[in-house]
């Protein structure tokens, strides 16, 4: 099933990319720079070749240094007040100060996993469209 | 600007005692609680300005850009590796890397076809493989071998058995990377690509080798 993927190579690179950024700042904790790097190239390859990154990924990623945004290590997070009877997760990245802020909303569902984001096709080709979803990179199980 | 003034006392006879008497009566609806005096004050020769206040230059709101010049990278020193690195760090990295080559070429076995292997290597990322420089234009290269770390466009940066970070460049010289067996020879010259631009260009099947 995952073979007739159209980039499985890049989405592959992608994924192992990912898991090596992890890996090195699993390793040592010191090493955010070479985590920084590999994100970056990571990000690039997304860009240059258009492939949509999953939520999950983009979240733990800064948009200002391209650091890997592991609580604790490389970000601070944090629960604020910001109205009443709402609060927001700050997530701060640790060597540059940009900050991420999700609102806690349980009942948010993605787009992606929205039904009117999945084109509507005549019944015969909805099967081939499941099919052909990209494959969601995962995060290492540590 | 443009300027108009209340004046209750000029112009033509006629006109001027209607206006006041419409005024007087107007005022004294709307301000019952003010004298007859003050409300004369109020009214007596005033400039008033019609049109909207210039506040002189409009403060133009720089845009905010969420991300970083080239500039400010380099002088964050973003990427910047630190000269001593150990090895046995980068093991699980290489471990890792290893289980992506295999997954990438669907199982590395003596009967799979050596010429699609090497094209998706070509595509593939080098991040933790371990390489050896087999040919070079400066013999001190040659021989040396380490986890790649970090691959720019000019440049390996490995980490040696030795616990040594090196650069070497990829120009004039051959790597040599072996996965289960099978033994991959790197052009560097042909290599000189940022590694997140390799994935995304077409290279060409025939051309002269050279180092
Ligand atoms: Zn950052």
């Amino acid at each position: 099933m995952a073979t007739n993927v159209k980039d499985k190579d890049a989405y592959l690179r992608l994924n192992f990319l990912y898991q090596a950024a992890h890996c090195v700042l699993a390793t040592n904790p010191e090493n955010v720079e070479l985590a920084r790097f590999y994100c970056h190239t990571e990000k690039n390859i997304s860009k240059r070749l258009v492939l949509r990154q999953d939520p999950s990924v983009k979240r733990t990623i800064c948009k200002k240094c391209c650091s890997l945004l592991v609580p604790g290590v490389t970000a601070t997070v944090r629960q604020r007040k910001c109205r009443q009877r709402q609060r927001k997760t700050v997530v701060r990245c640790l060597s540059c100060g940009k900050t991420k802020q999700f609102l806690n909303n349980p009942s948010y569902v993605l787009w992606g996993d929205r039904p009117e984001s999945q084109p509507q096709y005549p019944q015969s080709q909805s099967k081939q469209v499941a099919t052909q979803k990209p494959p969601v990179n995962s995060k290492t199980a540590r | 600007m443009a300027l108009a003034y209340i004046a209750t006392k000029e112009h033509s006879p006629q006109e001027s005692k209607q206006a006041k008497a419409f005024i007087d009566s107007f005022l004294k609806r709307s301000l019952h609680n003010l004298q007859e005096e003050e409300i004369q004050r109020h009214t007596d020769y005033k400039a008033v300005v019609l049109e909207h206040k210039y506040n002189g230059k409009k403060t133009q709101k720089k845009k905010k850009s969420k991300g970083l010049s080239a500039k400010q990278k380099r002088e964050m020193k973003l990427f910047h590796l630190k000269p001593e690195q150990q090895r046995s760090v980068f093991l699980p990295l290489n471990e890792l890397w290893k289980q992506y080559i295999r997954d990438l070429c669907n199982g590395l076995s003596p009967e799979s076809n050596p010429q699609m292997i090497q094209s998706k290597l070509l595509k593939a990322d080098f991040h933790g493989a371990i390489v050896t420089v087999t040919k070079s234009k400066c013999p001190s290269y040659v021989g040396t071998t380490g986890i790649i770390l970090q691959e720019t466009k000019h440049v390996f940066r490995i980490v040696t058995q030795h616990d040594r970070l090196k650069v070497i460049p990829k120009r004039n010289s051959v790597f040599t990377v072996e996965i289960d067996g099978f033994i991959t020879h790197v052009y560097g010259s042909k290599f000189q690509l940022k590694s997140s631009e390799r994935s995304a260009k077409k290279f060409k099947l025939k051309g002269t080798i050279d180092l």
